[in-house]
């Protein structure tokens, strides 16, 4: 319950402090849409006679704006800074700030990116199934969760490495490639499309896109991959902070 | 049961090392050499509660890594510590509610957009403060630090100055028992620097809290610190009374008078200024020279001074304690 509480308000405390950022907020929200925009362009050309790819690319890109995240920004400047020790000195779980934030900055760019998602759907005349849409509700959630969590293993290598930024944009490109932003993974050749399936990039973009747009899936298989993800984090940030305590900032 | 209890810490790291050069920076990438670096030695001190410390000691002497090991933050390669009875690094919730750790050069975490009063009441929910106990609190700190003209104001607005009332507010409205000060007044005018050692100060006298305090302004250990804990290369080179301190590395008083005549066979005139002189005599013969002094000559005024601080301790750390 305490717990919730802080959050409540750490989150509402980091939708304050963003508010004031609107102009840079909307500079990633284009980052953010840029990328299924081109694949919505491209396989808009190769098929276009098929209205599941608009339908599904434009929830793609409303996936993508509510899963963003971006801890190797927040979270590993905070271990550069070594404003960390601020955080590890206060009674409450450190993550606890770092998923308010994250939390905050989903929901502004969800806000500022719903028109993008509105007008590709009135250019394209994308019609959705709206139980559909309701169903892709818990897939959306536990993307969050997995983006979140993948996100914020790779911004963890900031105990270690000052280059975290390339390590978290290599993740964001494997995420990209087989997680069904550069290609919906039914479209991969076959050896593609079986590893896209197993890998747990699928479950942060296509998978709740999919289903959005009407098609099937399981939850059990993200939900695995949280748990999996979950207990790397555990096991990498117990070491990570025993190192940046064994060190210092 | 002491507050703060140190017994034999030590601190060691590894940095890694290597040669300049372009064939040395190619073999570390095969080889990486490393050199350990110790930061403290098997120091031990305890602190009484209530009782207020000054912890000094050159720059790299140590001082600020005994202070994150005493607040939770790094873990010690060696030795016992207890804070409150507690290991520090276990940073129990518990622990981290009763005590306060204020650096100077960052006084204020968490979102800098945020204004004061925000802040301050994420404090309260963080610290489980009950809400009359926090009123109570920031009517106390607001009149002691005058927080009113800074509550609306959002951190990232704030002086340096305005930034150390505000971290030391928000350090403070839960009321730790044991409060970490790591160069409070760094870079603050003397005015703002008078203001945080007074209100320092009152918070002892008001709460009984021990107060573990740094810095190389030795206005904040004079006007603070009845004890002093001075540091170097990792070693506790001393722990007793200031005054001890420099009668131990200054043999010597200063006699100042105003007179017309020449006191020059009485004593080292160190300072000559318009009928001022300072003259340096022995500990011992302070009493006697002064007699002789006023027999001899009319003197206007005479004081009898102690070194200047600034001099005694730095005579400690360039010279080392005899």
């Amino acid at each position: 319950m305490r717990t919730a509480v802080l959050l409540g308000f750490r989150l509402r405390q980091e939708v304050l402090e963003w508010s004031g950022a609107w102009w840079f907020l909307l500079t990633l929200v284009v980052q953010a849409v840029v990328a299924p925009l081109i694949g919505l362009f491209v396989w808009s050309a190769v098929y276009p006679d098929d209205p599941s790819i608009g339908r599904y690319y434009v929830a793609v890109i409303l996936v993508t704006l509510m899963t963003e995240s971006f801890e190797q920004h927040t979270f590993s400047e905070r271990i550069y800074d070594g404003t960390l020790s601020h955080e590890l000195l206060r009674p409450q779980p450190v993550v606890i700030g770092v998923i308010g934030m994250n939390l905050a900055i989903r929901a502004w760019l969800t806000l500022l990116g719903a028109p993008i998602v509105l007008l590709a759907g009135i250019a394209l005349q994308v019609g959705f199934d709206w139980s559909a849409v309701l169903r892709s509700t818990p897939y959306v959630a536990l993307a969050a969760v997995l983006v979140f969590l993948w996100t914020f293993l790779l911004a963890l290598t900031a105990f270690w490495t000052d280059r975290v930024h390339a390590i978290v944009g290599f993740g964001g490109q494997l995420t990209f490639l087989l997680g069904g932003t550069a290609a919906p993974i039914a479209l991969l050749p076959d050896t593609w499309r079986r590893v896209a399936e197993v890998l747990p990039f699928y479950g942060m973009n296509g998978l709740p896109a999919e289903i959005a747009s009407g098609g099937k899936g399981s939850l059990g298989y993200q939900l695995v991959w949280v748990v999996v993800l979950v207990a790397v984090v555990t096991v990498v940030w117990r070491i990570g902070v025993r190192r940046y305590t064994a060190v210092g900032s | 049961m002491s507050a703060v209890e140190v017994e034999n810490l030590s601190m060691s790291y590894r940095a890694p090392v290597r040669k300049g050069g372009l064939r040395a920076a190619l073999g570390s990438l095969v080889k990486r050499e490393y050199k350990t670096v110790q930061a403290l030695d098997q120091i031990s001190f305890t602190i009484a509660p209530g009782q207020v410390s000054g912890f000094i000691g050159p720059n790299g002497a140590g001082k600020t890594t005994t202070m994150k090991i005493l607040s939770g933050i790094l873990h010690p390669t060696g030795g016992d510590v207890r804070v409150l009875g507690t290991i520090p690094w276990q940073r129990r919730s518990t622990f981290l509610k009763r005590i306060a750790f204020v650096r100077g050069s960052q006084p204020v975490g968490g979102s800098q957009e945020l204004t004061v009063m925000d802040s301050l009441e994420y404090q309260r929910l963080l610290y489980d403060v009950p809400r009359p106990t926090f009123r109570r609190t920031l009517a106390d700190l607001e009149a002691l630090l005058d927080l009113e003209p800074l509550l609306e104001r959002q951190l990232r607005a704030l002086s340096l100055g305005e930034r150390m009332r505000v971290g030391l507010a928000m350090a403070l409205i839960y009321r730790p028992e044991v409060l970490f000060l790591d160069e409070p007044t760094i870079g603050l005018d003397v005015s703002a620097a008078s203001q945080i050692r007074e209100f320092v100060s009152e918070y002892v006298e008001q709460t009984g809290a021990t107060v573990l305090l740094t810095s190389h302004y030795m206005a904040d250990v004079a006007s603070l610190c009845p004890r002093l804990i001075l540091i170097d290369h990792g070693n506790v080179q001393y722990d007793g009374p200031l005054a001890e301190l420099s009668a131990r590395l200054s043999p010597y008083k200063l006699i100042r008078i105003s007179t017309q005549g020449d006191p020059t066979a009485f004593g080292e005139v160190i300072e000559k200024a318009d009928g001022q002189w300072v003259l340096r005599v022995p500990r011992d013969e302070v009493a006697a020279t002064t007699g002789r002094l006023l027999q001899a000559m009319e003197i206007m005024d005479l004081a009898v001074e102690e070194p200047p601080l600034e001099k005694v301790i730095d005579q400690a750390y360039r010279e080392g304690l005899r």
